[in-house]
């Protein structure tokens, strides 16, 4: 079996808004960044094209027809692969692995602000029947079309009980973050810990748009928007485009090209049933089993060096170091507070400054995770580079409401 | 730089201002229709029991999640509207990340003789109060108002 070498990354600067860039521009520029990085004439020498979206976060219908222009992928194989930039990673290393694509370009990307009602859109994600009317009150359609339409049709407000306003869906993540720090002990202060680290990496790191110098005692008083979660808990959203080139190591010896490796990625799907499913990030727990197998993984804490983990939220990020193996149930929290999450600690976390100090970038989290791994393992990562390092694991969650994840491990060769 | 040119001009970008006309019928399905129908006549929930591993679905669902099997009529069972509050939060922020005129309490609300759970208003006449484990009930509408919807159960209180 051939294996798979990252051949090329670009990425966009990211920004709270960008209205002076097209979507399209903005994807075009990533990709050409890493198509130059790569040393590579997409026209000439790329195969197969994977973008990573979301019609809904997109603002139309029907992605897939709207991307070969700016990719480079013209009258080529191309596909949306509906989710985060890392299941375009093993959707990618699949197409090399069955010998038929020898080169393959991923892109995803946040044009967040462009999103004029990002809540909305987001409790569009709730079960429509069940769970979105507990939010509030949302207008009845009005069945334009449907036989029993008529312009006096009465369109009631639907929703729960005298509400009068839609409720933000990250309430869902204050209810995750109770049953968190309920079950493992974990304090806020160890949460907000996560923010203060995070946001203060990011410092290090150019492209990163919401570094801070702040103190837990800041975040602590933050406002509580869904209780326990604080403003300063929630990552706020960023615009960013990341593009990656995936090649069989024989096409990466051919140009000559750094040998890191993508050795092993997992992915996995929780029940969107908010009735049945647990609040324990099993997704990341199956997830990175999957990974680990792949890449012979046996010893996570041993053979991984640093760790890109999604952290949409504070809690997020002890939460999966927990479910990636990286700490036993509640001993993430005492991690943050010993240092060991450092660039200099044993377990380098979000040295990029993850969401939190770079910003939520929607479907390309999982990109922007594993364009920080592959930057540490080829030694270019500058100020914030993380010594010696070999292997690298990004991990990404989909994000409120979802119950799914991925995790990608790179490997130095 | 990948472009010779960009913006650079902050009043110059322009837009088109749009947005999507997207309204949807989402039918119930036979369990769903099943349950809500029931829940317009009645103070109480229906559930489903798996004939393998005996999981109690609510909201019922005509197969299980974990078996895939399918769950036969015989075992649609009636259940108490009422549960204990698992998770609540105080949410503060509305859709549009704007603060709320009035804070609502949120929670998850594990049901009396089921292993399901619903998300659920809780109204308290205490600020502040610890509602984790409290006990509480579905208040629905009064039955000649009911549409055989979500909504007619307008929110939890405690028993």
């Amino acid at each position: 079996m051939t294996r798979v070498c990252v051949i090329g990354i670009g990425h966009t600067d990211f920004n709270s808004m960008t209205p002076g860039m097209g979507w399209k521009e903005f994807m075009y520029e990533a990709c050409n960044k890493a198509y130059m990085d790569a040393g590579i004439d997409p026209r000439r020498d790329i195969d197969s094209f994977i973008t990573c979206a979301e019609d809904y976060w997109e603002g139309f219908s029907i992605f897939d027809e709207f991307v070969p222009d700016q990719i480079g992928a013209l009258l080529r194989p191309c596909c949306t692969v509906c989710g985060d930039g890392i299941y375009g990673l093993g959707n990618a290393y699949m197409q090399i692995q069955t010998g038929l694509m020898n080169v393959v370009s991923i892109e995803a990307h946040s044009k967040a602000s462009d999103l004029l009602t990002y809540g909305d859109i987001m409790l569009h994600a709730f079960d429509p029947i069940y769970d979105r009317p507990v939010s509030g009150p949302v207008q009845r359609p009005n069945y334009a079309g449907s036989p029993s339409y008529t312009e006096e049709s009465p369109k009631p407000l639907v929703g729960a009980s005298d509400e009068k306003e839609r409720i933000h869906p990250y309430f869902l993540a204050g209810l995750e973050m109770q049953h968190y720090l309920r079950k493992t002990k974990t304090t806020e202060e160890q949460c907000a810990m996560v923010a203060v680290q995070n946001k203060r990496n990011a410092f290090s790191n150019p492209y990163a748009d919401y570094e801070l110098n702040i103190s837990v005692d800041d975040v602590m008083k933050s406002e509580y928007c869904f209780s326990p979660l604080k403003n300063l808990d929630v990552s706020p959203t960023v615009d960013g485009a990341v593009c990656f080139v995936l090649a069989s190591e024989d096409f990466a010896r051919e140009i000559g090209a750094e040998p890191i490796y993508l050795s092993g990625f997992g992915w996995s799907s929780e029940t969107p049933w908010l009735s049945t499913r647990g609040m324990e990030a099993d997704y990341a727990k199956k997830a990175s089993k999957m990974a680990y197998k792949m890449a012979e993984i046996k010893q996570p804490t041993r053979q991984i060096d640093l760790v890109e983990v999604d952290d949409r939220f504070t809690y997020k990020q002890l939460q999966h170091l927990e479910a990636l193996g990286f700490a036993g149930e509640g001993q993430a929290g005492r991690l943050i507070e010993d240092g060991s999450l450092d660039i200099d600690g044993w377990l380098p976390t979000n040295p990029s400054g993850g969401s939190l100090g770079v910003g939520n970038c929607l479907e390309a989290t999982g990109l922007q995770k594993s364009l920080e791994i592959v930057t540490q393992l080829r030694g270019h990562a500058g100020k914030r580079q993380i010594a010696d390092a070999q292997t690298g694991l990004a991990q990404s969650w989909r994000g409120i409401p979802s119950g799914s994840g991925a995790v990608a491990i790179f490997t130095r060769g | 730089m990948t472009f010779t040119e960009k913006q650079t001009d902050p009043t110059a970008p322009t837009h088109w201002r749009g947005n999507m006309q997207a309204d949807y019928l989402y039918p119930n399905g036979v369990a769903g229709d099943k349950f809500f129908k029931h829940l317009k006549n009645n103070d109480n929930f229906l559930a489903t029991v798996c004939p393998d591993c005996e999981k109690i679905f609510f909201p019922p669902r005509l197969y299980c999640e974990d078996c895939f099997v399918e769950i036969p009529g015989e075992n649609w069972i009636e259940v108490p509207a009422t549960g204990t509050v698992r998770l609540f939060t105080t949410a503060t922020i509305n859709a549009h990340g704007k603060k709320m005129e009035t804070s609502k309490t949120i929670g998850l609300i594990d049901i009396d003789k089921t292993d399901g759970a619903m998300l659920g208003i809780i109204k308290s006449s205490e600020m502040d109060k610890d509602l984790l484990g409290l006990k509480v009930k579905a208040i629905l509408r009064p039955r000649e108002q009911r549409e055989g919807t979500i909504k007619d159960i307008l929110y939890f209180e405690e028993i």
